[in-house]
């Protein structure tokens, strides 16, 4: 299917008819994805946003359950779970593959998050393939691609003066029908004979590279490296890299307690936060910079990987971008890949 | 700043590391991309040829001493926000004078990374050259004393409804990351209200009410002893104008106590906010 640029907000207006639909956009200055308005053309050249699309299946907060006493007697609401359809249109490719990741966490392995599970079922992702990097891409080299997005059930490939739309999934499939009735006039199908567009590694390519070759294999000898030190001396502990991570989930359990009424939620927390560990005894195993600092990339590059497989980095560079003390994550993926390859030459000199 | 100046700060911090004035020296090294640079603390001569010193230097560094109390004296580049920085912890008894050493350097302000604009928070400086330091390295430069309450002037002329929108439209966009209070020199607390996770003054529902609280009661807190480095604002991940508060402040202390200049300029007070007397004006009583 072929959509032409000046014809997006109409189709965007069109699904919106039918559902929620959320773009990149803009609020107070912070790019984010916001539900799109008619006739509000969606930020689609922005590449990766400042604020990732994590929220609308993983929100900042979400309630639980509600209680209330009455004359002695305690009751319990359950939220609801339930979510309307919605669509995500102009992911990139690092965020569908966020969403994978995050259904690893919330979906597999014997426990389903309802929640998560709720929007995850209602939503219909649509990918916007990358024809350009920005200097803090590193994604292919965590083993995404700028133009290829397998987690989407829609890829959207930038063709100039429009987009050819190729379904993945059935879900993908249906979504380009209901397109196709709901705005005839601002799609067309693709010229006769033209091959499907797979995506192509070569084409697009980011000049941020990491060498990821042993780097989770070697993180648990680093464990007590003094690499970490180094960084936390650098690091001042904000949240910002967790909070603008797409793939971040760790959360908290908080609690709106008034007289008589209250509610439970969980609300996102962040491994960089002193509070995140912090014991009711009083004890906090991490109370210091380090720990914290390495807990983060033993997560992302470590102990994510021997339970998933995968790495829980995709290469968005958002954490490199926005850190205030200049802290980056592929120049710590670097220096493991030193001190793993000193370690094994010590290991040769030893042996 | 001059071309030779990242030359000149090496050799000072390879003598001062080497005759054992300080025990460490705290200033920039190259980050991965041109013109990016992040803090490094450097604790042996034979390092100190990581260090650079020049337009690119965007970070507040002076805070960073505090992780190094009890090491022995702690030598560090100082601008004339560092210098400020500085004077703001030794009056806040984080630290003694002696405890740090300043290799003072006239600055002609700071360049964005990305796009070679002169930085927001240098455009508004007030102090160029250090208030205080131990030694100088090059010349002091001139001091054009910008007039930094544009945006303030902007937000008072506005009705109280617009003015409201634009607070609430502006924390709405608060993470709550804390990037703000874990940079500013002010923000010295061993322990902030907003972890007090048992007595819960903060909210962790990311609410509107919850970043307008904590913005506000950040800026009231640090209200007579924001040094006006504008690094909370620069560290601010979503862009927050968070000096307009701060500025506000400096100015309302200005006209009702002054002459004042944003967290006092030495360790001699007073800190408005927080002295008493009985003779005070108290005119809003
Ligand atoms: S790495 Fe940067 S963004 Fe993350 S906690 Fe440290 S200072 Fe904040
Ligand atoms: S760790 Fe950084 S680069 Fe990796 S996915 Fe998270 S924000 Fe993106
Ligand atoms: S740095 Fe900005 S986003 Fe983070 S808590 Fe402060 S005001 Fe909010």
């Amino acid at each position: 299917m072929i959509i032409d640029k000046r014809d997006i907000c109409a189709l965007l207006d069109a699904i919106g008819r039918d559902e929620q639909v959320y773009v990149p956009g803009s609020v107070a200055g912070v790019t984010q994805f916001v539900e799109h308005e008619p006739g509000v053309e969606p930020l689609l050249d922005v590449r990766t946003t400042k604020v990732p699309p994590k929220e609308l299946l993983f929100p900042k907060a979400e309630r639980l359950y509600r209680w209330k006493t009455h004359e002695g007697h305690l009751s319990i609401e359950q939220a609801d779970v339930a979510s309307r359809p919605f669509t995500v249109f102009g992911m990139r490719p690092c965020d569908v593959a966020s969403v994978e990741r995050l259904d690893q966490v919330f979906l597999t392995k014997g426990y389903v998050d309802e929640f998560y599970q709720a929007r995850r079922q209602a939503a219909t992702l649509v990918a916007l393939a990358c024809e350009r990097t920005d200097p803090t891409c590193f994604c292919d080299s965590m083993g995404g691609s700028p133009t290829r997005a397998p987690g989407a059930d829609v890829v959207l490939r930038d063709r100039g003066d429009s987009y050819r739309a190729q379904a993945q999934t059935e879900r993908g499939q249906r979504a380009l029908d209901a397109w196709r009735a709901a705005a005839p006039d601002a799609v067309r199908d693709d010229e006769p004979g033209e091959a499907p567009d797979a995506g192509d590694d070569a084409r697009v390519t980011c000049s941020l590279t990491v060498d990821m070759d042993g780097v989770a294999q070697a993180m648990p000898g680093l464990y007590e490296s003094p690499m970490w030190d180094d960084i936390a001396d650098t690091c001042v502990t904000c949240g910002t890299c967790t909070f603008v991570c797409p793939t971040c989930y760790c959360f908290d359990i908080s609690q709106d307690t008034r007289a008589a009424e209250g509610s439970r939620y969980r609300c996102w927390d962040s491994c960089m936060f002193v509070t995140y560990t912090q014991m009711a005894g009083g004890h906090n195993p991490r109370a210091d910079k380090a720990p914290r600092v390495r807990q983060r990339f033993m997560h992302k590059l470590s102990y994510f990987f021997d339970r998933y497989g995968e790495n829980l980095c995709v290469g968005c560079g958002r954490c490199i971008a926005d850190c205030p003390a200049g802290v980056d994550i592929t120049r710590v993926i670097d220096r493991v890949g030193a001190e793993a390859a000193a370690m094994r030459g010590e290991v040769a000199v030893d042996g | 700043m001059t071309a030779n100046l990242t030359q000149q700060i090496r050799d000072r911090a390879r003598d001062l590391l080497q005759s054992g004035t300080v025990s460490c020296f705290i200033a920039w090294e190259p980050a991965r991309f041109e013109h990016w640079r992040t803090p490094v603390t450097i604790e042996s001569p034979d390092e100190v040829d990581r260090i650079v010193v020049d337009e690119w230097c965007d970070q507040l560094i002076a805070k960073y001493a505090l992780q190094r109390r009890g090491d022995g004296r702690i030598g560090m580049v100082a601008r004339g926000c560092e210098s400020r920085a500085v004077e703001r912890l030794v009056a806040d008894r984080q630290v003694s004078r002696q405890d740090v050493y300043l290799v003072g350097v006239g600055c002609t302000g700071m360049l964005d990374r990305d796009g070679g604009a002169p930085l927001k928070k240098c455009e508004e400086c007030q102090r160029r050259n250090p208030v205080t330091y131990d030694e100088m390295v090059g010349e002091t430069v001139e001091e054009p004393r910008p007039y930094r309450f544009g945006e303030v002037d902007r937000i008072e002329s506005m009705e109280p409804e617009q003015r409201r929108a634009f607070f609430d439209r502006m924390f709405s966009q608060c993470a709550m990351c804390f990037a703000c209070r874990n940079v500013c020199p002010a923000c010295n607390c061993r322990s902030c209200f907003a972890d007090a996770e048992r007595v819960g003054w903060l909210e962790k529902d990311f609410g509107l009410d919850a970043s307008r609280y904590w913005g506000l009661m950040r800026a009231f807190h640090t209200g007579d002893r924001c040094i006006e480095c504008g690094e909370c604002e620069r560290a601010c991940p979503m862009g927050l104008p968070l000096m307009t508060l701060m500025h506000k402040q400096v100015r309302d202390i200005d006209r009702l106590f002054g002459p004042y200049e944003g967290g006092g300029l030495s360790d001699a007070g007073p800190d408005p906010l927080r002295s008493y007397r009985t003779d005070d004006v108290e005119e809003f009583m």
